[in-house]
Parts: C-alpha cells; structure tokens; sequence
C-alpha cells in the first residue's frame, strides 16, 4: 500500500472545507482499521497481499466515505450548516473588524488608517449585503 | 466489500452503535466487528463508512472519545453519555413501533 492510502479522501474532504483537524482523525482512524484488517487476514492465512486486498475491500470505497461525510450536516463547517445565518454575520463581522485592523497592527497611525479603512469596510459590507439580498431574492 | 444494506436502513447504524457502546467503550474496528456478531452478519456496514458515525454523534454530544495507547497503537475509543443514552432510548422506541407496524402490516391478509 502507498504511504497514504486515503490521500485522495483527504484531498477531497479538505477541499470540501472539512476542518484539516477533523480530516486528519478520520483518516488516522481509517488507517489504523485498515491495519486491523489487515492483521486478521494474516492471522486467517492470507499472504501480505491479499491480506492488503482483503483490508482494502472491506473498508470501501473512498468515495462513499467521502460522501458519507459530506452528507453528515454535523461534520461540515457552521457557514454550511446555518448559511442564512453566515449571509448576515460575516459582512457585520467584517464591518467590525477591518477598522480594528490598525490598532492590532500599528498602534501609532490608528487615526490616519481608520478612517480610509472604515469607509472601504462599509464600500465592501454594503456591496456584500446586496449581493446577498440579491441572491436571496432571486 | 460484502453486500451492504439498502437505504431503509437508514439510522441503524446509529441505533446499534449505540446500543453497542452503552455496554463498553469500544474502538471502531471493533465495533464493526462486535455488530457483525450479534446482527450474525445480517446488518454489513461499509466499514469505513463507522467513522462519520461516529463523529457525528460524537459532535450532538452523544458520544465521549478519547485516545488510549494499545501496543504501541494509539487508538480513539468511544463511549456513550447521558445524551448519547437518551438518543438511544428515542431511536429504540421509533424503531420498535415501526417494526410492529411492519410486522403488522406483513401479517395482516391481502386485500388489494
């Protein structure tokens, strides 16, 4: 077997914005059943192949694991679970944040930025906004 | 793989993992195995497939897990609390009123 047999499920549950913490554990605990497998059917007989084939057949194809975590609302990001509730808080978020920016990054010109950065944040907050209404109307 | 279940079995797996867990933590490998033994192989998960299971139930609160080293092995065992109980009783009342629905319905005389 190669030195990560679930790499592409990890590719695609990472791309999926599966959290790389939940996706390492799936995929560590995948690993570790595979090797359990695999110590059975060398205990039942079978050469290190077919042991490897064995162990490969019965934990299934990548891809319906995949799509068993994908369809599980609980192991998704919280954007993907409460969308409407995303729409709304991240433009607030960003208007919020973005002219806090200065005084984490230079105290000294917190006045000069603030101003230029507060009016950029609430260009973008509103155009945010009415992209969403305007997804949400359609 | 063996031949798994169609999609009415939806919700069994969760059902017997946590009638499983209920008696004693119990790692993945073996709890594919232990559900293998007591449905005598009638109910054949995709092995791999325990995991997001278990994870989800893991994150409703359902279920406890934590990592145990064994021979060198480090290995994540899961274990049932009070949430994980109260689901269970839930699903298992669901499932026996529908599995007397069903059997009633097999019983009765066709009339159609």
């Amino acid at each position: 077997m190669p030195d990560n047999p679930f790499c592409a499920l990890e590719c695609e549950l990472l791309e999926a914005g599966i959290s790389p913490r939940q996706v390492r554990r799936i995929v560590m605990e995948l690993e570790d059943h595979v090797e359990d497998l695999r110590e059975e059917a060398l205990a039942g007989g079978m050469s290190f192949n077919e042991a490897t084939d064995f162990a490969r057949r019965r934990i299934g194809h990548q891809a319906h694991i995949a799509e068993r975590v994908l369809s599980t609302p609980e192991l998704r990001p919280w954007i993907y679970r409460y969308p409407r509730f995303a729409r709304l808080y991240l433009p607030l978020a960003y208007v919020l944040l973005l002219p806090a920016a200065p005084v984490f990054a230079n105290p000294g010109r917190v006045f000069r930025w603030s101003a230029a950065l507060m009016l950029s944040a609430a260009v973008t907050a509103t155009m945010m906004l009415c992209m969403q209404l305007a997804i949400a109307l359609s | 793989m063996g031949q798994t279940n169609p999609p009415f079995m939806s919700g069994v797996p969760e059902l017997l993992l946590l009638r499983l867990l209920e008696q004693r933590e119990m790692y993945g490998y073996e709890l594919v195995k232990t559900i293998r033994l007591v449905t005598g192989e009638a109910i054949s998960l995709g092995e791999g497939v325990i995991y997001p299971v278990l994870h989800a139930l893991e994150r409703n609160g359902a279920l406890r897990a934590r990592r145990r080293k064994v021979a060198g092995r480090t290995r994540v065992y899961y274990s049932v609390n009070s949430r994980g109980r109260q689901r269970l009783a839930t699903l298992q009342n669901e499932w026996l009123r529908i599995q007397s629905g069903i059997s009633a319905a097999l019983q009765a005389p066709s009339n159609a």
